[in-house]
């Protein structure tokens, strides 16, 4: 195991890298939502805006039209109204006498007939030239008045008909009267009929307008003509604002118009029509917010299904970008991962060519110091050394050279081994008797640094075809490693675990101890040649990378976690069978057996 | 005394220098050649009864040089010696015919007992 020297260096690159590589993936997954709300949540919306948008302006189109149509009808009815009773009064005038109908009972006969379906008149009267009743028929004592001097009389006298606008008179009520003037002789006579105001409130009210709506009519001084339904009297003065006479329906939007009490009335949407003869004006009008009801309606739930349509758009795309953002950094890591491999490989690679060609040339100067040596000796037993105390320094010398040269071989040796390509000897391994093996080895050593043995093996193990050779190598190197990550601790634990991973076809070997752990800015280093933490002399720093050089040949994988003062755990995946360019080179030598 | 002939190949001159009188002293009859051609013209001229061959030398290399004693048909026994880096090549030349290998750098004890060897086989042989 590696060990902590006491110089610390390098740690501070790792959390950068990570701290870049966060704000990489939020910049992916921002710069992912705001495309999908550029092309998908922006027209959409821009879309739905706008058919709103034109939809409300034909709905509204579509209303008003109406509405003036409605008024303009409502108008022709009124006026037909008054034409209508107009043409009776004239017809009777014209048919009958001025003295059949002030005979008695018969002005009441025609007020009968009159009212035979609707009570229209209030009532009926007969005057003569000189303003006094010469027949009258209705609820009223008037007979004694004199109407000579009353403006409705001037007016009928000059124009021959007359329809005045809501005048008190001697009865002192609000009434308006159709008058005709007929000629007889020399003589003149009126036909004068009082309309029923109630029957043409009604008249006038009869028109479709909801809740806040009302209908009345205004004569050109804009006093009301008919009693409005909401506010407002007969006869009192109107506030609406009536401007000039023009032909057909006109609409208007009333904004801050107040009522006859100085109340302010919400915004109001208002038809108007003049009436011809006499020169009234219909009002229909409803407050803008309820005329405008069922746009105002379609129009929020439309775009309240458009929110939420764009809505749940963004929350699939943030989810959806999310789980791709999740999905890219786990490839990212896989990546990272068999990049560090490939680096470390192809590291080993170089290395072990370089340590090759340097292992062989040192070991000729070696075999030459070596023949230097054996010819010192063979000097020496031919012609002895006199002196004692030479020939003592001269045996020290030649055991001292034979023991350095020795050193210097193991050293070669070992790197050649790390570096040589030879052949692999396949076989079935039965890794848990394997490892037994092995660890009886290591725990003669062991049991002398006070650390235990501790393993779970998977029965189930299928045996896998591999190198034992190589195998022995790594586990002893590792074992070794674990009992050395205990140095200068009075005790601690080797614990080994196989198991078997059929579904990625592995066996899977981990080493864990209970050691002194890995600095994590050594983490990466700890399978590169010629690194080691142990002192001077007592590691080369290729244990690791033997290990894994081997390991990769196998076509397995080696990682390792650790924690410090924790401990460190290597796992070791072996595939089943070895990777196809080992079979396919050994296939050529011998055929391979599978394992059973 | 064994006394019979050894020749050694090697491009490092003093090692085939030291070597030989370290045989020599053992009481071989030992020459040198310092490369793979020096060799086979000294074979041809002097056969001898067991050859210590290095692998790797420049110009003609061991293998070649193998190659190229077994052509001449030799009544003679090689021992490969190669510095571990060419291991691979110590095999191959075994199954050349080679008779065994070792590795720089060697003990002359080592050597001493591949070469008796060596010659015990080929006198089994004869």
């Amino acid at each position: 195991m590696v060990k902590e020297p006491h110089s610390a260096h390098n740690g501070s690159d790792v959390p950068d890298i990570a701290a870049e590589r966060k704000a990489t993936y939020s910049r992916l997954f921002w710069r992912f939502v705001w495309l999908t709300i550029l092309c998908s949540l922006a027209p959409l919306l821009l879309v739905g805006w706008g058919i709103n948008l034109h939809y409300s302006q034909f709905a509204r189109e579509r209303m008003l039209d109406f509405f003036q149509t409605q008024v303009e009808d409502h108008r022709k009815d009124i006026e037909r109204f008054l034409k209508e009773h107009t043409s009776k009064l004239q017809l009777i005038a014209r048919t009958h006498e001025r003295e059949q109908l002030i005979e008695p009972g018969a002005l009441q006969n025609v007020f009968d007939l009159f009212n035979q379906d609707v009570r229209a008149l209030t009532d009926l009267s007969v005057i003569g030239e000189d303003g006094f009743h010469l027949a009258y028929a209705g609820p009223y004592d008037l007979w004694s008045r004199n109407y000579s001097k009353e403006f409705w009389f001037t007016q009928v006298m000059q124009k021959g008909i007359y329809v005045s606008d809501m005048f008190m008179g001697f009865r002192k009520e609000p009434h308006f009267i159709i008058a005709v003037l007929h000629h007889e002789g020399d003589s003149k006579w009126i036909l004068r009929a009082t309309i029923n105001t109630e029957v043409f409130r009604s008249l006038v009210e009869n028109v479709r307008i909801g809740k806040t709506g009302q209908a009345y009519l205004l004569n050109a001084e804009g006093i009301y003509q008919t009693s409005p339904r909401l506010s407002g009297a007969i006869m009192e003065k109107s506030t609406y604002p009536m401007g000039p006479y023009h032909e057909g329906p006109q609409v208007r939007t009333l904004d801050g118009l107040k009522d006859a009490q100085g109340r302010e009335r919400p915004r109001q949407i208002a038809c108007q029509a003049w009436l011809h003869d006499p020169r009234w004006l219909l009002v229909v009008k409803q407050d803008y917010d309820e005329a405008f009801a069922d746009v105002s309606y379609a129009n929020t739930w439309t775009l309240v299904f458009l929110h939420l349509s764009a809505a749940s758009i963004l929350v699939v795309t943030v989810l959806v970008t999310r789980h791709m953002i999740t999905s890219i950094k786990r490839r990212d890591a896989e990546a990272d991962r068999l990049n560090q491999q490939l680096l470390q490989a192809g590291k080993l690679a170089s290395i072990g060519e370089l340590s090759a060609g340097v292992a062989h040339e040192i070991n000729n100067p070696l075999a030459i110091i070596l023949t230097e040596r054996q010819l010192l000796l063979d000097a020496a037993r031919q012609a002895p050394i006199a002196d004692p105390e030479f020939q003592e320094q001269f045996a020290d010398s030649m055991s001292q050279i034979d023991v350095q040269v020795q050193r210097c071989k193991r050293i070669t040796h070992n790197l050649l081994r790390f570096s040589r390509r030879t052949q692999s000897v396949i076989e079935k391994v039965d890794l848990n008797a394997f490892l037994r093996e092995v660890v009886e080895l290591m725990e003669r050593e062991a049991r002398t640094g006070g650390i235990k043995f501790f393993s779970e093996l998977d029965a189930s193990l299928p045996p896998v075809l591999s190198d034992p050779s190589q195998l022995q190598q790594v586990f002893l190197n590792l074992i070794t490693n674990a009992i050395d990550a205990h140095d200068g601790k009075p005790y601690g634990s080797v614990r080994i675990t196989t198991q078997s991973n059929p579904d990625r076809r592995m066996a899977t070997v981990k080493v864990a101890d209970a050691g002194s752990g890995i600095r994590p800015e050594h983490l990466n280093r700890i399978f590169d040649p010629f690194f080691t933490t142990k002192p001077v002399g007592k590691g080369t720093g290729l244990g690791l990378s033997i290990c894994f050089s081997i390991i990769k040949r196998l076509g397995g994988s080696i990682a390792v976690h650790s924690e410090l003062e924790k401990g460190t755990e290597f796992t070791i995946g072996l595939p089943f069978l070895p990777p196809k360019e080992l079979q396919d080179s050994l296939a050529k030598k011998e055929p391979l057996k599978p394992a059973a | 005394m064994p006394g019979f002939r050894v020749l050694l190949v090697d491009d490092e001159t003093i090692f085939t220098k030291n070597m030989s009188k370290l045989l020599k002293n053992r009481g071989y009859t030992v020459t040198s050649a310092n490369s793979g051609d020096a060799a086979i013209r000294e074979l041809e001229q002097n056969p001898v009864d067991v050859i210590v061959l290095d692998l790797k030398m420049p110009g003609m290399d061991g293998i070649t040089t193998l190659k190229e004693i077994m052509k001449l048909g030799l009544f003679t026994e090689t021992l490969i010696l190669t510095g571990h880096g060419s291991i691979d090549s110590a095999l191959e030349a075994m199954k050349l015919g080679a008779y065994d290998y070792l590795t720089k750098p060697c003990e002359i004890d080592e050597l001493v007992a591949k070469i008796e060897s060596a010659w015990g086989k080929k006198q089994g042989g004869l």
